[in-house]
């Protein structure tokens, strides 16, 4: 992938500055590595801790979830910036008085969130502080420090409290522990297919792991025994974009119908693990007629879990499972299934909201 | 916890942000206060070759008011909002009762309700709220056309909007409640400023012979219903565990509470 660098032009604590930065450097990033403003802390890099918040264009920001290259002609405040601000000298010192801090790390973040609260809240009262509190964390202090510190700022010092000019008007981790092992939880996903196949037909199909990765869609093989395939799996939805790469053991009960699909894979750019197992198997519906049925467990761990949420995934796995169960048709009548290149491409969204409303109608 | 590597364009009109959009297909992502976006690209979730920054564009600024509805422009801030600093709709500044408790107020400062609505996180905030209060989505594609997108329609399910390759939601537009008109909103967090895990709203507008509940943070598409009791029913059925369902129960009736119809 090529990125350009691209020229960024800003104001940082008062003064003109000009860089290039890389499109994807964040601005916390750019202060502490480019400007070597340390004060500004990254603590989660997610936007969730506070611990990077510095002012742009006099209001706070999430460092870590701004992109420097668009604070392009802004104007940007870090710590060290308000070492001189009289709203900023009052809080050290009721921090420190109050015993505010203990290890420090969410301390910067922590002083420009309660400068902004006296500047724009004077009126704010202990529940208030803390609910405005409610995203910068601190884990030593239990926070009823940092409370005293910021009712104190506001008692002795109205008089400083103003109004902030108002924001632009609208004008026009690496883990350190090995992952440990994937434990499959929640009730099963259960999907029946019917498919215009015989038993037969369908049970020596799902013999063939090249067949049934043909017909799944985003999905490449590249290792195929009888016990074992190894390949990639690739899944959008929205903005999220996973690329699985991982194996999967097979096991088959020709007696029963019935086999045993388990695997595990990895999304690379993510980091993210899943883990499942789908019991399969095949039931005849008259001698023309058949139905797969599955009941697949997974676990899921990572960034993408924060995401997928058990619900979606159970829709987008119904989903996908008839999509597989279509091609899988297809295929037995000698046509080329319609595989899309990626899960959760094409008329996903829409078979998803007639699903969703089929569900409603049979609830009226 | 660093995005991987993209491009960033510079459009200088909605026109050509939207060209930039429909040639670059799959591979380009808009951009606008990247307060949902910026977790995805650190986490890597997302990983587009191209950003399309759209909040410096002049199209998608500004508030306009009729005697009928407001008209947001898609950059406008949750923060803007919750200040009052744009027309709100009566009774009482209901936009700017929402805008206040999204997430906090560093994110507030930067995230916009377009960028909320195209973003179509199940548990937000915009898409339930706008939706019991029938607002529209006004697009634009490259070649100037123009779609006016009932959220209803708008918003498909997680994460997934009516947007075609191209188009652009520029503003969005909420009738304003007629007298008498009551709304109510309420989520459950586990703490203030995280994501949902339930929510409802309710518009009780007697005066336009409207009533609309919307139950949000789902996982899926927003629950959508006329009565309380269809409301119920559609929770019920919707495939959520009890103690979801509970949750949702008790926003739902939270929410009716406050539009005065329970």
């Amino acid at each position: 992938m090529s990125a350009r660098m691209v020229p960024l032009a800003l104001r940082v604590n008062g003064a003109p500055v000009e860089a290039m930065v890389e499109p994807r450097q964040h601005l916390a990033d750019f202060l502490r590595e480019q400007r070597a403003l340390t004060g500004t802390h990254l603590g989660c890099e997610h936007g969730v801790c506070g611990a990077c918040t510095v002012l742009l264009d006099e209001v706070p920001v999430r460092g870590c979830i701004t992109l420097a290259a668009l604070c392009d002609g802004h104007a940007v405040c870090s710590i060290e910036g308000l070492a001189e601000d009289a709203i900023m000298q009052r809080l050290r010192a009721a921090f420190s008085a109050e015993h505010a801090l203990q290890c420090g790390y969410c301390t910067p973040g922590m002083l420009i969130t309660a400068r902004d609260i006296v500047l724009r809240l004077p009126q704010a009262d202990e529940a208030r502080i803390r609910l405005e509190l409610a995203g910068n964390l601190c884990r030593c202090t239990g926070y009823a420090g940092i409370v005293r510190a910021i009712a104190r700022v506001l008692a002795e010092a109205p008089a400083i409290a103003r109004a902030p000019a108002p924001p632009t008007p609208p004008a026009p981790l690496s883990p350190p522990l090995p992952p440990p092992v994937l434990r499959l939880d929640g009730p099963p996903i259960t999907l029946r297919v019917p498919l215009a196949a015989p038993r037969a037909a369908v049970w020596a199909a799902l013999q063939d792991p090249a067949l049934i990765a043909a017909c799944v869609p985003g999905a490449s093989l590249t290792e195929a025994t009888p016990e074992r395939i190894a390949g990639n799996l690739r899944l959008a939805l929205g903005p999220i974009e996973a690329r699985f790469a991982g194996s999967a053991s097979l096991a088959y009960d020709a007696a029963r119908w019935s086999g045993r699909i388990r695997g595990e894979g990895q999304d690379g750019g993510s980091g993210s693990r899943l883990a499942a197992e789908a019991v399969f198997g095949v039931e005849a519906d008259g001698a023309e007629a058949s139905v797969v049925t599955l009941a697949i467990t997974y676990a899921l761990r990572g960034a993408l879990a924060q995401f997928g949420k058990r619900r979606l995934i159970d829709l987008l796995a119904a989903e996908i499972g008839a999509e597989i169960g279509r091609n899988l048709e297809a295929r037995l009548r000698g046509a080329a299934p319609e595989t899309t290149a990626r899960l959760g491409a094409g008329g996903l969204a829409l078979r998803l909201l007639r699903r969703w409303l089929r569900g409603l109608f049979k609830a009226g | 916890m660093k995005p991987a590597a993209f491009d960033l364009a510079r459009p200088a009109s909605l026109a050509e942000a939207c060209a930039l959009l429909a040639t670059s297909g799959d591979n380009a992502r808009a951009i606008a206060g990247g307060q949902s976006l910026g977790p995805m690209l650190n986490l890597r979730l997302a990983t587009p070759a191209l950003l399309v920054p759209l909040a410096p564009l002049a199209e998608l600024a500004g508030a306009q008011e009729t005697a009928t509805a407001i008209t947001l422009g898609a950059s406008v801030t949750h923060a803007a909002i919750a200040d009052g600093l744009v027309p709100d709709l009566p009774p009482g500044g209901i936009l700017a009762g929402i805008a206040a408790h999204i997430a906090y107020r560093a994110v507030r400062n930067r995230g916009t309700i377009g960028g909320s609505l195209c973003h179509a996180d199940p548990a937000a905030d915009w898409p339930c709220t706008l939706s019991a209060l029938g607002a529209v989505a006004l697009t634009s594609d490259a070649t100037g056309k123009q779609r006016d997108i009932p959220l209803d329609d708008f918003l498909l399910g997680a994460y997934r909007t009516a947007l075609r390759p191209g188009e652009i939601l520029y503003a969005v537009r909420i009738p304003k409640p007629g007298a008498g008109a009551r709304f109510g909103y309420h989520k459950s967090c586990r703490k203030p400023g995280e994501f949902a895990h339930a929510m409802a709203a309710v518009l009780d507008d007697p005066g336009r012979g409207i009533r609309r509940i919307a139950i949000g943070a789902t996982g899926g598409r927003l629950l959508r219903a006329a009565t309380a009791d269809a409301a119920l029913a559609a929770l019920a059925s919707c495939g959520l565990d009890l103690v979801a369902q509970q949750m949702q129960r008790a926003a739902l009736r939270q929410a009716l509470q406050r539009a005065g119809l329970a």
